[in-house]
């Protein structure tokens, strides 16, 4: 089988946020970007399912500029997927539906039966990748995807779903689009001497100008304007109280009178 | 020209969910008395939309509901597309939950659409809508134009106001469109089970939610959480130290592995406020913290803090409520 997964380069969880230059993005002075969250959960899950079905193989791909994007992609060759691509750009990706639009067209011409992503990125946070994948490439998307088997009896992946009100249990066969929302693999980590050999082995590319075309042609765009950090709290107000019942008391006078947020 | 609007609504037991609700009234605001389609999947005559109609929405469209195997957001975009293109849309409004989320990237991929979710403000800037959306587990909040022709916004659940019931002219028609397209074969729905958080709302829809952490101490403690959650109305969450040791299911786990939520009050209750547990809930409006140590993390980030035993804390707090809110 064939897998491939999507990962996003994506700032280091400890960053310190802080609005870059120009306020429209993150500065990105010094930040160091990683395979991270759901990424990381997906290439894990790609990783377990290759040694589960032999003969498979796992193939990284990731959008967007060097150098964080072929580091990013040298990691996961690290962690041993057995090739990666890197779709070039002269500048950073911030468009979820560009970012769609550039996958479909590098894996419609080598298609995967498997394609793992992300639920959402770590960072925008948009979870549109996915399906926005599955509708390009006209295959079955699901999001929110957690427990992803293969039943090899079935030839067919068993997957759960969850929906704000349901958990939903799925079969369904290849080819596929995934969302993984995973919390219960804990990824493994990458050994010294594979860091070592990933440095030599080939990154594929594709230049920007073959994906600058591919997606040239759309027209709804999502450009980010400003990036702010929220007014700090000014930290608690501690409630005084001799009885717990005063306490209660005065908590609730608040909630009703200054916050405003009792039913 | 006034823009075609269409709202995307999602029904449970019959009615448009409150997420849906709060979609009809921003797009009521945005379309400044020009009609507002609304859309959902069901059949008129099992669903009560007056309520929707009051909110804001002028007709209101039914689709096909999503059969089993239809409950994969890409199997009812033909039939929107059907819609949207009718309606000469420009903009569609859902509400940013997993269903709202799927069908917002399908659809903005087919529609050739710009697309933002968790959308927490809308407006028309200069250069097409703005919005701006938390990101980083909340911890920054961006502002992105959305060009072109056509967008999709998925907007963040209790993050805008639900609409006050206006007295509109014309009740709002109702009509059922033809099915479109078909269904991708292949996937197919095995069973459901629902996600168990107890009485109260969803987690992901709650305008309130108690959350417990280690503090609650046992299995059997943590009905206080439970108790107290009901006398607010609220969803009950948990912290990682909860749901590890199997004390309540996963389902409820706030945080960087479990749900982000953005209600209007959280109520941390005896957890300490590691940051993977903050960048679940620090989108809140109003955050109470309630815990023994007076110098746990939970307090940097809360508004209200009570420092004190939770299991006397609690138990005045249950009878408080219920004093003011007259049960
Ligand atoms: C990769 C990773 C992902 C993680 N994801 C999550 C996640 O999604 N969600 C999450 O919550 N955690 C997550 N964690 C775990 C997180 O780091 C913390 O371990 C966890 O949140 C602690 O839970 P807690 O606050 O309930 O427990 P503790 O940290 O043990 O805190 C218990 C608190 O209860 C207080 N207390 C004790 N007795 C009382 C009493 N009688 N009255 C009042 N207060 C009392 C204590 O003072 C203490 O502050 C993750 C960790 C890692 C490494
Ligand atoms: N630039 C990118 N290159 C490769 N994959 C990406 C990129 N951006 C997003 N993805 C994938 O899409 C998922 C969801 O991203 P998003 O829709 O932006 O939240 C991520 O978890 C990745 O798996």
């Amino acid at each position: 089988m064939e897998i491939a997964v999507c990962v996003k380069p994506v700032p280091d969880p400890e960053t310190r946020l802080r609005p870059g230059p120009d306020q429209r993005t993150l500065d990105v002075e010094g930040v160091k970007f990683v395979l991270a969250g759901y990424d990381e959960s997906a290439v894990e899950q790609a990783l377990l399912l290759r040694d589960q079905l032999p003969g498979s193989t796992v193939r990284a791909l990731a959008y967007g500029p060097a150098p964080r994007t072929p580091e990013v992609l040298r990691s996961c060759l690290a962690l041993g997927c057995d090739s990666v691509t890197h779709l070039e750009a002269s500048a950073p990706v911030d468009d979820p539906m560009a970012v769609a639009a550039a996958l479909a067209h590098v894996l419609a011409s080598r298609p995967a039966d498997l394609v793992l992503v992300g639920k959402q990125a770590l960072d925008d946070e948009e979870g549109l990748v996915a399906p926005a994948l599955g509708a390009l490439l006209e295959r079955p998307s699901f999001s929110s995807v957690t427990d992803l088997r293969w039943n090899p009896e079935r030839s067919r992946f068993t997957f759960q779903r969850s929906t704000d009100t349901e958990i939903e249990r799925w079969e369904a066969p290849v080819p596929l689009v995934i969302g993984l929302q995973q919390a219960w693999n804990d990824p493994r980590t990458a050994k010294l001497p594979n860091i070592l050999k990933a440095r030599r082995q080939p990154i594929d590319t594709v230049p920007a100008a073959t994906i600058e075309a591919a997606v040239a042609g759309r027209n709804g765009r999502s450009l980010p304007l400003k990036f702010e950090l929220p007014a700090p709290r000014a930290g608690a107000r501690m409630i005084d109280y001799s009885t717990p019942a005063e306490a209660a008391e005065r908590l609730v006078r608040l909630l009703r009178e200054e916050a405003k947020v009792f039913p | 020209m006034t823009p075609g609007l269409v709202v995307i609504g999602e029904l449970r037991d019959g009615r448009p969910t409150e997420a849906s609700r709060e979609a009809a009234g921003v797009a009521y605001q945005l379309a400044a008395g020009a009609p507002v389609t609304g859309l959902l999947f069901g059949s008129p005559e099992d669903s009560l939309t007056s309520s929707w109609a009051r909110d804001g929405i002028s007709e209101v469209c039914f689709l096909p509901p999503p059969t089993d195997a239809a409950r994969q957001a890409g199997a009812l975009i033909p039939g929107v597309l059907s819609v949207l293109s009718e309606r000469s849309a420009e903009l569609v409004l859902l509400p940013s939950t997993t269903f709202g989320r799927e069908l917002a990237g399908g659809l903005a991929a087919r529609w050739d659409a710009g697309a933002a979710t968790g959308v927490t403000a809308i407006h028309r800037g200069a250069a097409g809508w703005e919005v701006r959306r938390p990101v980083f587990g909340g911890r920054a909040t961006e502002t992105r134009s959305l060009s072109g022709p056509r967008a999709v916004v998925a907007l963040r659940p209790r993050a805008f106001p639900a609409p006050e019931p206006r007295d509109l002219p014309g009740a709002s028609t109702q009509r059922s469109m033809p099915e479109v397209g078909a269904v991708a074969k292949g996937p197919t729905l095995v069973g459901t089970e629902p996600v168990l958080t107890g009485e109260g709302p969803a987690l992901g829809d709650a305008t309130i939610v108690v959350a417990g952490g280690r503090g609650v101490r046992s299995a059997d403690q943590f009905h206080l959480i439970e108790e107290l959650a009901a006398a607010l109305d609220a969803a009950v969450g948990a912290s990682r130290a909860v749901t590890d040791a199997g004390w309540r299911p996963t389902s409820l786990q706030v945080g960087q592995t479990g749900r982000t939520v953005t209600p209007q009050l959280y109520i941390a209750v005896g957890i300490s406020g590691a940051i993977q547990h903050i960048v679940g809930m620090i989108g809140s409006r109003v955050i109470v913290a309630i815990n023994s140590d007076a110098s746990a993390p939970i307090f940097k980030v809360a508004d209200y803090g009570i420092v004190g035993d939770l299991f006397q804390i609690v138990p005045a707090l249950l009878a408080e409520i219920r004093r003011v809110r007259g049960r």
